[in-house]
């Protein structure tokens, strides 16, 4: 208990009244000279990874283990946002950026925009495009502009519990008019249980976008050497069948809506509220470290159809590895973004065991070893087995530039229909029309 | 909490403060004696130069060269493709004609004008009663009232978050023992009460021994005067030690409007629980974070930051200009 602490006026004003500006000429100053990863002369060339995957120290070690002339040098600076908002400012300062960064596939256009990622495709990274799935490819890629390695993806699926399924008596819904029937059943025996929850937050904005894409809804038509055209239709079909169907059920309060990001989400998890989570690729991985208590109950199935014995699917999530044009060493940093998983079963394996990543590496994905793999936590199942075949399917899918306005404001129309402020269909409209605004006043040519 | 004893007097306006003419009159004195009085004086005043330098220097590049570089950015408008151009003040026209900017300006006035007189109330009550009561007691009261100001806040927020929890928060619990049901607090209709709780726990406290130094720093012969004339421990508080401290009150209020204007901490640490309800642009504060950092809009965020500033500059100025006689400011 100091008496020399500042007012809390004094340290606010400090801060905030210049917060932007000031905060990024002060993180240029911490983040300077960075980037100086240079080659002392002979020795192996260093290049600054940003990264946050789980375990992903050893898969540094058994790159630089493998390479001679490039040594890796892994800093953790931050989950999503927090490292977008690190780059982005490094970026903007011009110093600061590392020189491969790990980006979600839905923030790449977003940084390729402003200039901030290296075309890799004149190192030599077209030469992986078919060791990919196409989909993903696509997403990280315009044409022969290679701007990211993809690493890992989400491909969607139901995981429930077989205990409650069978306690209740339910049965696995293969499509979503099924799943409605076990919601309404479910909730009728028990007023406490729920069959999901509507992940109706900002970091389930990509969940929301996921099943949209998998109804057939999409929404951007772009591509960065077609600037600045760009066509936006975030409420077509596809989108508005997805908000009428989960507005209806939370309507009628048959799913819970508690924000994906909280305590009470995992809680909820772990103790029965929900029956079933749908998840990506890397859900396993997430719900077997959040609900530890229930392991052995869980079961994977594929996501509901929305035509009996359909097979449309979804990505929710995904990472590549981006080289930034901050860089003093594109060909050693290109080489890193392209080898640190690659088609390295020893990276994979660690990738895989350690930090249940779901591999886009066509050879790893498509391999026997993560195919045939038994889960405990799913009483022994073969998960891989319903996932595998749905990351096969997914159809492609453009991201816009400014993803994180589309994900806020889709966000904050989606609360006003929970507080009863609009209604569910005018939620899909509202966004149309602000992201269509936004994108105007910055410039971009809107056709939809 | 010794020094904040000592502290007391130095605040109180009746009594002389010690420290600082001290220090004057010891240099004033040696230079005085010198003979040679010109070089002297320039010597003394190249050697001030000299000692204000670092601070000068450390001045100038955190806080000028920041501000003139953020002002410079506010005059210009860069879009994501259209480029980069000199707009003069078409931001500013733009943040005063911004719904959401004047919203978040809307709520936080909102939240202040419930939220302020609550808190100040409660600080001073509890500095009338600490100065009151001298015993063993006293202390540890004022220690656990001034603990939460001694958690950072953006631990507080985070801890009431969990509080908050509508499934496993103790408030949550109690309102359901209470046979109240199901209370989210952190709901669109709960959300500022919610926010203001935690700001008037974080800082009651803080303002509780701003006013309680001040209240120490009377001379206590007034309250034997007072005693004598007959007034009670009631008219005592509102007649003499209140006005009395009266600069005091304005200064924790001063200080707790600029807090408001410039709310940010507590939204944005509960934004990831309750984003349905804390919008990107909640708050002018925490809608300028979000304009930078997330949808790349640096020069409009630059505009907003400095309109906000100009907001709170004036507005103080006019608020010590209204309470100049209560503030001892002339």
């Amino acid at each position: 208990m100091s008496s020399t602490r500042l007012p809390r006026s004094l340290r606010r004003t400090a801060v905030a009244t210049t917060s932007a500006a000031l905060a990024a000429v002060l993180l240029a100053a911490c983040g300077g000279g960075g980037s100086g990863s240079g080659a002392s002369a002979g020795g192996p060339v260093h290049i600054k990874v940003w990264a946050w995957y789980p375990d992903f120290k050893q898969v540094v070690d058994q790159f630089n283990k493998t390479h001679k002339d490039v040594q890796v040098d892994w800093v953790q600076a931050g989950v999503g946002q927090d490292e977008y908002t690190k780059l982005k400012t490094a970026l903007k300062a011009g110093q600061g950026a590392p020189d491969v960064v790990m980006l979600e596939f839905q923030e790449l256009p977003t940084i390729q925009l402003t200039k901030g990622l290296l075309d890799m495709g004149k190192y030599g990274a077209n030469a992986d495009k078919g060791n990919y799935v196409s989909w993903a490819w696509n997403q990280a890629s315009d044409g022969d502009h290679v701007y990211a390695i993809p690493v890992d993806g989400g491909p969607m699926a139901m995981m429930y519990r077989a205990d409650l399924f069978k306690k209740y008596n339910l049965k696995v819904p293969t499509t979503w008019a099924e799943f409605k029937e076990e919601a309404v059943k479910l909730h009728k025996a028990d007023p406490n249980a729920y069959l999901t929850d509507f992940g109706s937050d900002e970091t389930a904005a990509g969940w929301r976008q996921g099943l949209m894409w998998q109804a057939g809804s999409r929404p951007y038509t772009y591509s960065a050497s077609k600037l600045p055209n760009i066509g936006i239709n975030l409420n077509d079909a596809g989108a508005k069948k997805v908000y009428d169907y989960w507005g209806d059920l939370v309507k009628n309060k048959l799913v819970d809506t508690t924000s994906y990001a909280t305590t009470d989400f995992y809680n909820g998890l772990s103790t029965g509220k929900y029956a079933t989570y749908i998840a990506a690729g890397w859900g396993p991985g997430y719900l077997s470290s959040v609900a530890k208590k229930t392991a052995g109950q869980w079961r994977v199935a594929p996501l509901p159809q929305w035509t009996a014995g359909g097979n449309d699917q979804g990505d929710w999530g995904g990472s590549s590895f981006a080289v930034t044009t901050q860089t003093q060493h594109p060909k050693e940093a290109t080489e890193v973004a392209r080898e640190l998983f690659g088609t390295s079963e020893a990276a994979w394996k660690i990738g895989i065991d350690q930090a249940y990543l779901f591999p886009l590496s066509s050879p790893i994905l498509n391999g026997a070893y993560f195919k045939q793999k038994k889960y405990d936590f799913f009483g022994g199942q073969q998960i891989n087995s319903v996932f595998v075949p749905a990351a096969n399917t997914i159809g492609s899918f453009d991201w816009s530039p400014f993803q994180d306005f589309a994900y806020n404001t889709d966000t904050s129309e989606v609360g006003k229909a929970l507080q009863g402020q609009t209604d569910w269909s005018a939620v899909n409209d509202n966004v149309q029309n602000q992201v269509t605004s936004y994108a105007s006043k910055q410039g971009f040519k809107v056709s939809k | 909490m010794s020094l904040l004893r000592q502290q007391g007097p130095a605040l109180a306006p009746s009594s002389p403060a010690p420290a600082e003419p001290l220090g004057v009159r010891a240099v004033g004195g040696k230079s005085g004696r010198r003979t040679s009085g010109l070089s002297a004086r320039a010597r003394h005043r190249g050697m001030g130069l000299l000692l204000i330098a670092p601070f000068t220097l450390l001045f100038l590049a955190f806080l000028v060269a920041p501000l003139a570089y953020a002002f410079w950015l506010s005059l210009r408008t860069s879009t994501l493709v259209g480029g980069d151009h000199f707009s003069w003040f078409a931001n500013y026209k733009q943040t005063f004609t911004d719904p959401q900017f004047l919203s978040g300006v809307r709520r936080v006035v909102v939240f202040g004008v419930v939220q302020i007189p609550v808190m100040l109330v409660l600080a001073l009550l509890g500095a009338l009663i600490v100065d009151e009561v001298t015993s063993r007691l006293a202390k540890v009261f004022r220690m656990t009232l001034f603990m939460p100001y001694a958690v950072p806040a953006v631990i507080g927020a985070l801890m009431w978050g969990f509080l908050y929890s509508p499934t496993f928060g103790p408030v949550n619990s109690l309102s359901h023992a209470l046979g109240l049901g199901k209370v989210d607090l952190l709901s669109h209709g709960l959300m500022l009460t919610s926010l203001g709780n935690i700001v008037t726990w974080q800082w009651t406290g803080y303002n509780m021994i701003v006013l309680y130094a001040a209240l120490q720093g009377l001379p206590r012969e007034v309250y034997e005067a007072a005693k004598l004339d007959g007034a009670g421990q009631i008219q005592t508080a509102l007649r003499i030690k209140i006005p009395m401290i009266s600069s005091a009150l304005v200064l924790t209020l001063m200080f707790t409007i600029i807090g408001t204007l410039q709310f940010f901490t507590e939204p944005r640490v509960l934004e990831p629980t309750a984003s349905q309800v804390i919008s990107p642009d909640y708050t002018p504060n925490l809608y300028a974070y979000n304009l930078a950092f997330q949808y790349s809009e640096f020069n409009y965020s630059a505009a907003i930051s400095f309109s906000l500033g100009a907001v709170v500059f004036i507005g103080s100025y006019f608020f010590l200009f209204a309470t100049r006689k209560r503030s001892g400011l002339k």
